[in-house]
């Protein structure tokens, strides 16, 4: 820097004499502040206290990040359908998690960053085993084909017909569901993400969300009412 | 919202479950609902559904460990 210093000054001098008292007043204002402010650096961010404070940083966003564990499993276990496989990719989305953790920003929905990074590995395993999510054609039932379905014997109050459906129907059900749908339905009815969020995490507008959902409920109930018609005759 | 009002409803149903529409549309939509016993059904069925939905998948927790492996691995890795 005080090399560069001397020709400017040269040539303003040159140039403009009569601002060169006003330039070198101005320097000399920085002439002064310039070490206080870099000697502030120094004070407060010395390599030893960045690293503290990082290492503060980095276990306060660990905790935070791990204390979702639960949501990121219930959401992997209904992409990948199997708790194994659920686990792997979980650990695999921390790991991620954990590598670009700066990216991270404080006060932002944690949550869904966490699914990001989850849904992304997700899609990249998927890859690998190429049996990438796809678009799949659909048959149109009506809405109630479920409901028909499961009333056809008897006059019914519909929150009574859907308590028929078990537990194990309903994840067998969802599971048969395509993954593109699937995912979407996942997201909003059991991570509880907002439509906004989820938009947010598929990286699709709000209005794809809202299309896929519906499409995916309907395919849910398609493939609840196939299922339950089997435990009928079966 | 269509001339028909069933249509109407049937496409502020979803967002109605989902607590994602405005307060105008909620408006709208439940005075459909207590006005029409067909849209009201279906209503009270898709509630149903998506709380059996819910019932059946947010039970399920992490395997026991699980957070312990994360961390363990993490180390191994080197990801910080």
């Amino acid at each position: 820097m005080g090399r560069s210093v001397m020709p400017h000054v040269t040539l303003v001098e040159l140039l403009a004499p009569d601002t060169l008292v006003g330039m070198a007043d101005d320097r000399e204002g920085d002439a002064e502040g310039d070490p206080p402010a870099f000697q502030r650096v120094v004070d407060g961010g010395s390599p030893a206290t960045d690293r503290a404070q990082e290492a503060r940083d980095r276990a306060w966003f660990e905790e935070e990040a791990l204390s979702h564990a639960d949501h990121l499993y219930r959401i992997a276990l209904r992409l990948t359908g199997s708790p194994p496989s659920a686990e792997d990719l979980v650990q695999e989305a921390y790991l991620r998690a954990f590598r670009s953790w700066r990216t991270y920003r404080t006060g932002t929905n944690l949550a869904a960053w966490l699914a990001t990074i989850l849904r992304n590995a997700y899609l990249d395993e998927a890859r690998k085993q190429s049996r990438r999510p796809t678009q799949e054609s659909l048959d149109e039932h009506s809405d109630y084909y479920l409901y028909n379905q499961l009333a056809r014997d008897a006059a019914v109050p519909q929150d009574a017909v859907v308590s028929r459906l078990s537990g194990s129907a309903i994840v067998e059900s969802l599971a048969d569901v395509p993954p593109v749908f699937r995912e979407v339905v996942v997201l909003v009815d059991i991570g509880e993400f907002s439509y906004a969020e989820a938009a947010e995490i598929l990286n699709v507008p709000i209005g794809t969300v809202m299309s896929r959902l519906y499409r995916g409920r309907r395919l849910l109930k398609q493939a609840l009412a196939t299922h339950t018609a089997g435990e009928g005759s079966g | 919202m269509s001339a028909d009002p069933c249509a109407g409803a049937e496409h502020l149903l979803q967002p109605y479950l989902d607590r994602a529409l405005t307060a105008s549309e909620v408006l709208r939509i439940e005075e459909h609902l207590t006005r029409c016993s067909y849209c009201n059904d279906r209503y009270v069925f898709e509630r149903a559904l998506r709380e059996q939905v819910r019932s059946s998948c947010c039970q399920e927790q992490a395997p026991p460990g699980l957070v312990e492996r994360v961390r363990l691995r993490c180390r191994q890795a080197d990801c910080s």
